[in-house]
């Protein structure tokens, strides 16, 4: 595989649901364990075939539950699909969660630390981007504090800009680019449409057409975690608005054994 | 914007698929700092900071020698060292166990954000918890030179003794935090044997001190000290400690060797698992 690929074979993610109906002793203890053999099994994710090109950028699209978030975090390496495979090359840089991990006790300073650990770097790297980062935070001295005193705003936009000095072969956006205020946002994207150009591989999760259509020339559908489209983004939209139009069947349960 | 040109490295480092060894080893540091971290918010804004890790042992110590030594006098010289020697390394596989088992879950926000070996999350706990550990030695230290008890240089195996018995509470640490993501119950369970097992284990005896019975349930508590793998660890401590010499070579062999395979046990058990972990949280 070349650096920056996704590669994405008949993947499919399941999830166990169970219900919590107890009506005798005996099922009070058999439930005990019965998560560990049959539940209903939800399958967030099935048949999903595509191939992301190294430097290409593509949008996915569908509506809430669709399987989205879940390909995601396949892409991303926090959750292994059940079936089929996902593979990746080159270092990927999730701002799914941005600031995940951030501890509020600790000050701004021990949270880019902390987080650069979490992405794999060590604190010689993250000593060499520190001033990056704070700078484009625009954080100033509040680095020093705890970030439990940190406004919203703040909070994300020290998560962004950790994210953003990762030199990544792969980045993945979940609309979070409504971080902080217009200004801010227009820096997050200016920053991303560098990466563009830089020629890193981008995947963007979002609901609106105008903002995929600024980066992405290409779309994937889901709908109820089946690949509906897969192809250039204005026929993926009109696609994408017929599904949402149609009915709404629900999630499909079916029960199995693991 | 000036930050472009740094974004596209000539030849990013490519993380081939690598061993789950090489993977936890690439995460060495965030186990440090995640040690670090769980040491300064423990010890956030409270006055004397560190210091209570080692006031602890000392308070407690300072309670033994009161009792020992004149409220009901123990035959044994320096009874109050005998007994720290031996509870300060079963509170920290004790602590290290009951915090580290709850880890995965306790880090669970973490597991399903973002990609990394879980097994950190448990490794930093004992790594936390040998540090204090380390720490209560000090006030140990300064209970031996109160109560004149010798300094000598089996002392030194002392660093030896610990790493043995942190290989082994790394295993089993790694054990019961894979055991507590699908069944919660484990965390009471092991609360319960863990009292148990203080009894069990020459935590506050020695095995010398046990006289001999006939009754077939000492005859049961012996055979279990015997593959009691803290019969083995915690002399490692002791011996160096209160007796001033260094433990027996055989059973520093089979302490070793031990441990070594419990580490890889509950290391090989929990890699096995845990890409399962996210399904249970």
């Amino acid at each position: 595989m070349r650096s920056g690929e996704i590669r994405i074979r008949d993947a499919g993610v399941c999830y166990r649901l169970y219900r919590e109906k107890v009506t005798t002793l005996k099922e009070a203890v058999v439930n005990r364990f019965r998560h560990l053999r049959s539940a209903e099994m939800f399958w967030a994710l099935r048949h999903a075939t595509f191939t992301v090109q190294p430097g290409e950028a593509i949008a996915l699209v569908g509506h809430n539950g669709s399987g989205k978030s879940t390909l995601l975090k396949t892409i991303a390496g926090v959750l292994q699909p059940s079936e089929g495979e996902v593979a990746t090359a080159g270092r990927i840089s999730p701002m799914i969660e941005l600031g995940a991990g951030f501890d509020p006790e600790l000050s701004g300073r021990d949270n880019v630390y902390l987080n650069g650990a979490l992405l794999g770097f060590s604190r010689r790297q993250m000593e060499a981007k520190f001033d990056r980062i704070v700078a484009f935070a625009e954080l100033g001295d509040f680095i020093d504090m705890p970030i439990k005193n940190y406004s919203s705003g703040m909070y994300a936009r020290l998560g962004f800009a950790i994210a953003q000095d990762v030199e990544p072969d792969i980045l993945i956006v979940d609309e979070v680019l409504a971080v902080g205020d217009e200004r801010f946002q227009e820096k997050c994207k200016a920053r991303i449409r560098d990466f563009r150009t830089a020629g890193v591989t981008f995947c963007f999760v979002t609901h609106g057409f105008e903002g995929a259509r600024e980066l992405c020339p290409r779309a994937v559908v889901l709908h109820h975690g089946r690949l509906a489209f897969d192809g250039p983004i204005e026929q993926a939209w009109q696609r994408y608005r017929e599904l949402e139009a149609g009915p709404q069947p629900g999630p499909q349960l079916a029960t199995g054994q693991s | 914007m000036t930050e472009a040109v740094e974004t596209a490295p000539a030849a990013p480092p490519m993380p081939a698929p690598r061993s789950a060894l090489a993977e936890l080893f690439h995460f060495r540091q965030l186990i440090a700092m995640l040690v670090v971290r769980e040491l300064k918010v423990r010890y956030k804004r409270s006055v004397f900071g560190l210091l209570w890790t080692m006031l602890n042992p000392l308070l407690l110590m300072v309670v033994y020698a009161v009792v020992f030594t004149t409220i009901m006098p123990a035959a044994m010289h320096n009874f109050a060292i005998f007994l720290l020697a031996g509870l300060l390394p079963w509170i920290f596989f004790n602590n290290a166990l009951m915090q580290g088992l709850w880890s995965v879950l306790g880090n669970q926000e973490l597991v399903r954000k973002v990609r990394l070996p879980q097994a950190v999350f448990p490794l930093s706990v004992v790594g936390s918890n040998l540090v204090n550990f380390a720490l209560s030695l000090v006030p140990l230290f300064a209970m031996m030179i109160a109560l004149r008890q010798p300094f000598t240089p089996a002392l030194l195996f002392l660093p030896v003794g610990m790493l043995v018995l942190t290989l082994f509470t790394s295993g089993v640490t790694l054990l019961f935090a894979t055991a507590t993501v699908f069944f919660r119950d484990v965390r009471h369970l092991a609360e319960v044997l863990l009292q148990m097992l203080m009894y069990l284990s020459p935590v506050l005896y020695d095995l010398r001190m046990l006289g001999e019975h006939h009754e077939w349930w000492f005859r049961i508590f012996r055979v279990f000290l015997r593959v009691n793998p803290l019969s083995y660890l915690l002399p490692l401590v002791r011996d160096p400690v209160y007796y001033g010499r260094l433990p027996p070579l055989p059973a520093l062999g089979v302490a070793t060797a031990g441990s070594l395979a419990m580490l890889a046990f509950g290391f090989a058990v929990f890699q096995r698992l845990s890409p399962r972990h996210i399904h249970y949280l």
